[in-house]
């Protein structure tokens, strides 16, 4: 496509006059900020279901031989929550902020594809609209979203659910490498003039990390998808253990995409909190670049550790030892992320804004949720704690704690940008400490249910096990935790309803995005500054000790 | 000592807060297994207190120290590198690791398999969905879902299943130990205490993962020996007509399809029934096992466990679900 047709495409979409349908416009879009939305706003509708499906397990498990919801009824419930929250909420999420703000920070006018990143969006939203048909064909699948087989065979599965999850991860896998492609080329190639690697913003790098895992990451698990169809439908026997196929194979290839992808759920909110933390102290990332070298030897790493979630299979005791050594690793370059940021705030003038309460409180709760990691990761605690509810207030914490957090800080930090207009405070913060309490009454007892010998996926407990008190406070939690939301729902109601005032820069912030009106031109940027560092703005800002100044190390 | 104090502040927190014990915690161990884990865990459980309280604390000070106060304008000191502080902040960590990688390896040998010896037990563990089958092949006896082993004594586990993957998981004798069809896993267990102990599948196994528990009794060597002796037995004969009929309804009827009645059959693909009633719970060890409850699963056993294998049997007429309650319960 030459590069006139290119923008001929992108021109008379988006914010065009010329077009007056508004729902025409959002479907047809190429435009970059318009796509992000999109991505963000499917993203939360997906994360209240989810949430809804949260609550309904919450209030089956309150006590004791619940009968809120029926074996069957859960176990699709418990899928469905997970599968959604990995695929059609963070993901979306961290694709929505990274397609909103990639071209905005490096300075560029759109992706370098915006049809396939429109293609990428709609993939997207219809392989979860297929998914969520599952309900309406025979029952949604009901294997957990590692659907380990050989449990998810014809045999043992024998509803369409199986199907529509793997066809589902199949598009999912499609959607993500596309986009993910087009992250690396964007960046590679429409970078603003003197933005060389080590003037990249942090987010825009953890987005790149993370589309290099994607693309490395998702062809195993689009693999094991079609071998899992092939075994049902084609008479293959890749999974099927009485026709001489392996019953660990299919761990083996999914956590070869699983545990990356856990990477790729959280790297997006390192970056989203190593905007937002110097922001808000007014100062410099602390050690930017061993900040970006930490996000880039996570990732590798992440690819060599996915046996530790298979330290009980009865793998060899030496393969064991090399994933648990591995596994400790990952918790050095982590650790080094989380002092930067200690260190960015130390000898700053932090301004508690809502953005940074979540910043903050993303780093208090995915501490937690690291040092949980690294217990796992020595074999015999492991043995005790798989597979019970410690692994889930580790994920928790990591996931909601760690990703979701980071993305509500992202949310708040950027709504003016996307929107002309800012969250109200009062209830920013409301929804911050509501959620934050709440947080903790459903996810901290996990590790005690944990100790206490309780196993993850269960529909329906004894009583007189210990676990009951605290399964109810939970639930509770669960509830405070939904409130919360809905705190957050009436603001960005309350918000919509006020004129656009918000004005370019309301963060005083640093990165090209701030330069640009809220919201942005289709266009993106009248003219781009030339970049003399990490933090252009800072330099327009503050050209008597522009960073640029400083000796660049 | 310190193991001791550890230990009590943890329970008793853990008591405090839940206001009930006789939880399945690998912290009130049973075996020198689950207490070499439970030992790890602790200390790993008081550095991991250390680390969350320098970062947090760090955090809270920097967050109280540093906030931005009204009207300030100077612009902060834009420091952005320190070589020492980057250096201890990746350099501790690197050591805490690596203590906790010699502990961890320590604490695998700790655990691992001794050497067999005459006088060990072996045990064949067998997952189906939703119930365990327990085989001693040298005793020449099969039951399902309560595993007796003798105080003491070191048994060895080898562990299949016929269908999906299921995880064998007594936290108060060992970790778990995933439950493969097609590949033979190995564990063992000893314990020195005399108990009973809470166990469950722990790898998500379909409909009623829920409900596939077990217990493992750890018996006196005479207690043992009583409970080997009966299980050994043939079936108990029938007492009186009613029993009878029962009898022949299992061996003849639809029921000897998949139950054994006597320790040799053709096939196992449900639980062993000879000693019924020397077990004192039922249905994945999920019922307590009594004539009323039997009855209410003879009438309609989807409504106590949805979903188990025994969906085709729902209209037993009366008088034969009568004559099966009758022989059943004297299967002591």
């Amino acid at each position: 496509m030459s590069a006139q047709s290119q923008a001929s495409a992108i021109l008379p979409k988006g914010n065009s006059p010329a077009r007056t349908n508004a729902f025409v416009g959002w479907i047809a879009t190429t435009d970059h900020k318009r796509i992000g939305i999109l991505y963000i706003t499917t993203g939360i509708f997906f994360f209240l279901v989810a949430g809804i499906f949260a609550l309904l397990m919450r209030l089956q498990l309150a006590e004791p031989n619940g009968t809120v919801l029926t074996n069957a009824q859960y176990n699709q419930i418990f899928t469905m929550h997970g599968t959604t929250m990995i695929f059609l909420v963070v993901m979306p999420l961290s694709v929505g902020f990274g397609n909103f703000l990639v071209p905005l920070m490096i300075g560029a006018r759109d992706m370098v594809f915006p049809k396939l990143n429109a293609l990428s969006y709609w993939i997207f939203l219809f392989a979860g609209i297929f998914l969520y048909s599952s309900f309406f064909f025979g029952g949604a699948p009901d294997k957990g979203w590692f659907s380990y087989a050989p449990l998810t065979e014809l045999t043992y599965s024998p509803t369409a659910g199986m199907d529509f999850w793997a066809l589902s991860v199949i598009l999912l896998a499609i959607s993500s490498t596309v986009g993910s492609i087009n992250f690396i080329v964007t960046v590679a190639q429409l970078r603003a003039p003197g933005m060389t690697l080590t003037r990249i913003p942090l987010f825009v790098w953890m987005m790149v990390v993370l589309s290099f895992l994607a693309v490395f990451a998702f062809p195993s698990i689009a693999t094991a998808a079609s071998l899992l169809l092939f075994d049902r439908y084609l008479g293959t026997h890749f999974f099927n253990v009485q026709q001489g196929g392996s019953a660990i194979l299919w761990q083996h290839l999914f956590w070869f995409f699983g545990h990356p992808e856990v990477y790729i759920l959280v790297l997006p909110t390192f970056g989203i909190i190593s905007e937002i933390i110097p922001v808000f102290s007014g100062k410099r990332l602390f050690s930017y670049k061993t900040v970006i070298l930490a996000g880039i030897v996570i990732a590798i790493l992440g690819f060599t550790v996915w046996a530790h979630h298979m330290f009980a299979t009865g793998l060899p005791q030496a393969a064991l030892l090399i994933f648990s050594a591995d596994s400790f690793l990952i918790a050095i370059p982590t650790g080094v992320k989380i002092f930067a940021w200690l260190a960015t705030m130390w000898g700053g003038q932090l301004r508690f804004k809502t953005p940074m309460l979540f910043a903050l409180g993303f780093i208090a709760l995915f501490t937690i949720g690291g040092i949980s990691g690294v217990q796992m990761a020595s074999i015999p605690v492991d043995w005790q704690v798989t597979d019970t509810y410690y692994v889930l207030a580790h994920i928790h914490y990591v996931l909601f704690g760690g990703s979701i957090f980071g993305l509500f800080a992202g949310m708040y930090y950027w709504f003016p940008k996307m929107s002309g207009r800012l969250l109200n405070e009062r209830w920013g913060k409301a929804h911050f400490w509501l959620m934050f309490i709440g947080m903790n009454m459903v996810f901290f007892p996990m590790h005690i249910l944990g100790i206490l010998g309780m196993p993850r996926r269960i529909y329906t407990y004894a009583e007189g096990l210990g676990w009951d008190g605290w399964n109810l406070l939970m639930t509770i939690g669960a509830f405070v935790v939904a409130v919360s939301i809905l705190v957050f729902l009436i603001n960005f109601w309350r918000s919509m309803r006020q004129p656009a005032t918000a004005g370019n820069d309301p963060w005083d912030g640093f990165t090209l995005e701030w330069l640009t009106s809220s919201p942005p031109p289709v266009h993106n940027f009248d003219n781009v500054p030339t970049v003399t560092s990490p933090r252009p703005v800072w330099d327009v800002k503050h050209p008597e000790i522009a960073d640029a100044q400083q000796k660049e190390h | 000592m310190r193991k001791i104090i550890y230990s009590s502040i943890f329970l008793s927190l853990v008591i405090i807060l839940s206001g009930c014990t006789g939880s399945p915690s690998f912290l009130e161990p049973a075996s020198p297994i689950s207490d070499a884990e439970a030992s790890l865990y602790r200390t790993l459980l008081l550095m991991s207190v250390v680390v969350f309280i320098v970062v947090e604390g760090l955090l809270l000070f920097t967050i109280i120290r540093f906030k931005k106060r009204e009207g300030h304008k100077v612009i902060p000191f834009q420091r952005y590198r320190a070589l020492i502080v980057e250096a201890t902040y990746t350099l501790i960590p690197i050591i805490v690791v690596v203590a906790i990688f010699i502990l961890t390896v320590n604490t695998m040998q700790t655990v691992a398999a001794p050497s067999a010896e005459s006088g060990d037990l072996n045990i064949q563990v067998t997952g189906h969905q939703w119930w365990w089958e327990f085989d001693y092949p040298d005793q020449n006896i099969i039951t399902a879902n309560e595993l007796h082993i003798p105080v003491g004594t070191t048994v060895f586990l080898t562990l299949n299943s016929v269908d999906v993957i299921h995880s064998f998981f007594v936290s108060q004798l060992s970790g778990k130990t995933d439950v493969f069809p097609g590949i033979t896993n190995h564990m063992w267990l000893r314990s020195d205490t005399v108990g009973a102990y809470y166990g469950q599948c722990a790898e998500f196994c379909g409909l009623n993962h829920a409900n596939m528990r077990f217990t493992v009794f750890v018996d006196t060597p005479e207690a043992y020996q009583t409970w080997v002796k009966n299980q050994q037995q043939p079936p108990p004969a029938p007492q009186n007509d009613l029993q009878k009929q029962g009898q022949t309804l299992i061996i003849n009827g639809v029921c000897g399809v998949c139950h054994l009645l006597g320790q040799d059959g053709p096939q196992h693909v449900a639980p062993n029934l000879t000693h019924l009633f020397s077990r004192s719970r039922f249905a994945g060890d999920t019922y307590d096992l009594n004539e009323a409850n039997l009855r209410r699963w003879l009438q309609d056993n989807q409504a106590m466990k949805p979903g188990n294998d025994m969906k085709s049997i729902k209209t037993l007429p009366q008088d034969q679900i009568d004559a099966l309650v009758a022989y059943l319960t004297q299967l002591k």
